[in-house]
């Protein structure tokens, strides 16, 4: 009698779904555990890529963009001497094909603030208000009033060093910097308002003037930075090098580049994702396997009867396999579909502001957004697939193995 | 640290204090009154002997150093004591300012950073003291009160910042004597709260002229501390080396 393939098929299928109905509770914690580790997998693989891309959304937000110019020695030492001259025609012709968020220009020098009783050393970054709708600068809350524009002479500080230098909005501080003749110089600025934001650091650290207003009293027309933000949250492949041929003359740096600590918690996240995966599916794996050893074992009677009724070693082989293939499936459903119940439930993030301390140090926002990367989902579904069929192996073998004679007769 | 910065402290004070010349009497506008006080030094050299005494509740600290001035550009200071800071001095010329240490042997340039920093523990701060100028470049001067004290007529004078001004403070208060020796100067912040104030508590002739002998600095913050300076020995018009307020000097033990 020649079987057609259909036939064997479903065969095979019927006794395999059989077989794992007869062992309904042991198959369901089979089930179960499946279903768990993938939504396990799937959901805190999420959490961590959200993590993850937070973190670099934070440093490209932080008033640094996805990818800085500055002229070649101006990282070695931030001062307006090392600027360069701003010329928008020419900027926005070389960005033009590229697909740009927006860009903006900035100046960024280090200064020391005085206040009646406090004296402390910050960054002042000159800027203009109108371009800043790619960075931290439109988010941040305002009490008093912001820049009106570029040319605004007065000053934006951060809450925590408003509260350092026990002055108050309205108040005059003194700014003291270095000029383009390499000149001491100290500038009265009015406070127009303060900020807050969620880093503290920024707040002591960080103070905002009008970029025009701050060129005329560095006596330069210069600009320190050209900031550029994509629309992508990751910078395109490729990109940085073109960028860095249509400004020749400028230094062009990545955030992995300002942010090197960041760009290696970045790099070991990568790293740890897959570790993770690996132990979780390796655990998963030896629970499969034994559980099939045990099916196999306990089936030696039958599968002695059936191989010596003439059942062909493969059909035996197939019907194991078979049976891990449908659990793992069933397994593969269901976790994504809870993973995606799951996700669905804490996409709005998972706050963390309890831990605002710590979450700070790990420059890692206030509230956890998960973020579902297909690469690694479709890692997750073909690691699956595979385990499946490596777990059932074994335990298939073994079956296939079995001498007929031997298994009647025990 | 702290010898570094009393030795900013005691620039400023020099530099406010010293040489102050005997009055004309006709009368003074505010801005000519304190262009006296401040100017009288211009021009003139000056040898001095100090002793400083920085009080804090838990401690105190006393210290003696000489100085040499030429003009309100340039000065060198050298500590005598206490053994500790032997050799250390500091010089300044025009706006920059160097330190040496005997102990590291080297010559050290203080940013402008450090400069307008108040120094370790206290309110006092250079930009206080040695930038008395900006008082006549900065505010807007007027004299409020006369009164007459011991044969003396005491004006007040009240120092306003004009609008942007690189000047923290909401009003500087000074108290003149008609012979130019400073007797207060108080420091208010912008909501015109009294912040600091230099007070003069004793005054002597040294080379003919009058000036503060010990002055007082102290802040509204802790009243528990506080920081004096003392002359004890002072002569003006002193023939000075022209190489006296170079670098070398500055490392030399003369």
């Amino acid at each position: 009698m020649k079987q057609t393939v259909t036939s064997r098929v479903s065969l095979i299928y019927t006794l395999s779904v059989r077989n794992l109905w007869r062992q309904r509770r042991r198959n369901t914690i089979l089930l179960v555990s499946v279903i768990s580790a993938i939504t396990g997998v799937v959901v805190l693989n999420s959490l961590v890529r959200g993590m993850q891309l937070q973190m670099v959304d934070q440093v490209v937000y932080n008033l640094n963009g996805h990818i800085t110019l500055h002229a070649p020695d101006y990282r070695s030492d931030p001062a307006i001497t090392r600027g360069f001259l701003e010329d928008s025609d020419e900027f926005a012709h070389k960005l033009e094909s590229v697909n740009l968020a927006g860009w903006a220009t900035r100046i960024k020098v280090p200064a020391v603030v005085m206040s009646e009783r406090e004296t402390r050393g910050v960054q002042i970054i000159g800027i203009d208000p109108s371009q800043e709708h790619i960075s931290i600068v439109s988010d941040l809350r305002i009490e008093g009033s912001f820049l009106t524009d570029s040319t605004d002479n007065r000053i934006v500080l951060g809450r925590a060093l408003l509260t350092q230098l026990r002055t108050k909005i309205g108040h005059r501080i003194v700014v003291v910097m270095q000029d383009s003749n390499n000149k001491s110089i100290e500038v009265g600025f009015q406070i127009a308002g303060v900020y807050d934001s969620n880093s503290e650091g920024m707040e002591k650290h960080v103070i905002f003037a009008g970029k025009h207003a701050l060129q005329q009293f560095l006596k330069s027309e210069s600009i320190t930075e050209l900031s550029l933000r994509f629309n992508t949250r990751l910078i395109p492949p490729g990109i940085l090098e073109s960028i860095s041929q249509s400004f020749p003359n400028l230094e062009a740096v990545d955030w992995k580049n300002i942010d090197p600590i960041l760009a290696f918690m970045y790099e070991s996240v990568n790293a740890m994702v897959y570790v993770w995966l690996a132990i979780v599916f390796t655990a998963l794996v030896f629970g499969l396997m034994n559980t099939f050893i045990t099916a196999v074992l306990e089936r030696t009677h039958e599968i002695g009867l059936c191989k010596s009724m003439g059942m062909k070693s493969s059909l035996v082989l197939y019907q194991v396999t078979t049976e891990s293939l449908i659990i793992m499936f069933l397994g593969l459903i269901g976790g994504l579909l809870l993973s995606w119940g799951v996700l669905q439930l804490i996409g709005d993030g998972i706050d963390l502001s309890a831990f605002a301390a710590g979450v700070e140090m790990l420059n890692l926002a206030p509230k956890i957004r998960p973020a579902v990367v297909w690469q690694d989902v479709s890692i997750v579904v073909i690691a699956t697939i595979f385990l499946a069929l490596t777990a059932s192996l074994y335990p298939a073998i073994r079956a296939v193995r079995l001498d007929p004679l031997v298994a009647l007769r025990d | 640290m702290i010898s570094r910065v009393s030795t900013l402290f005691a620039f400023g004070l020099l530099l406010m204090i010293i040489d102050i010349a005997q009055a004309d009497e006709a009368t003074l506008t505010a801005e000519e009154l304190v262009g006296k006080v401040l100017d009288q030094t211009r021009g003139l050299t000056s040898y001095s002997e100090l002793t400083m005494t920085v009080k804090r509740p838990e401690w105190t600290r006393k210290s003696s150093f000489t100085v040499w001035t030429r003009g309100r550009e340039d000065a060198l200071i050298r500590f005598t004591a206490p053994p500790r800071d032997v050799g250390n001095a500091t010089l300044k010329k025009g706006d920059q300012m160097w330190t040496f240490s005997p102990k590291i042997k080297r010559t050290v340039r203080l940013p402008k950073s450090m400069m307008s920093q108040g120094w370790a523990g206290s309110d006092f701060s250079y930009n206080d003291l040695a930038r008395s100028d900006s008082l006549l470049q900065h505010y807007e001067l007027a004299i409020v009160l006369e009164q007459n004290e011991d044969n003396h007529t005491v004006y007040t004078i009240e120092a306003i910042p004009k609008e942007n001004a690189p000047v923290v403070w909401g009003k500087e208060v000074l108290k003149v004597r008609d012979d130019y020796v400073l007797l207060e100067h108080a420091f208010y912040d912008q909501d015109l709260e009294l912040v600091k104030w230099i007070e003069t508590q004793d005054i002597a002739t040294f080379d003919g002229r009058p000036i503060p002998k010990t002055l007082r600095m102290k802040n509204t913050d802790d009243e528990e501390k506080w920081t004096e300076i003392e002359h004890t020995h002072v002569e003006f018009d002193v023939e000075l080396d022209d190489n006296k307020f170079t670098l070398f000097s500055l490392r030399g033990s003369d």
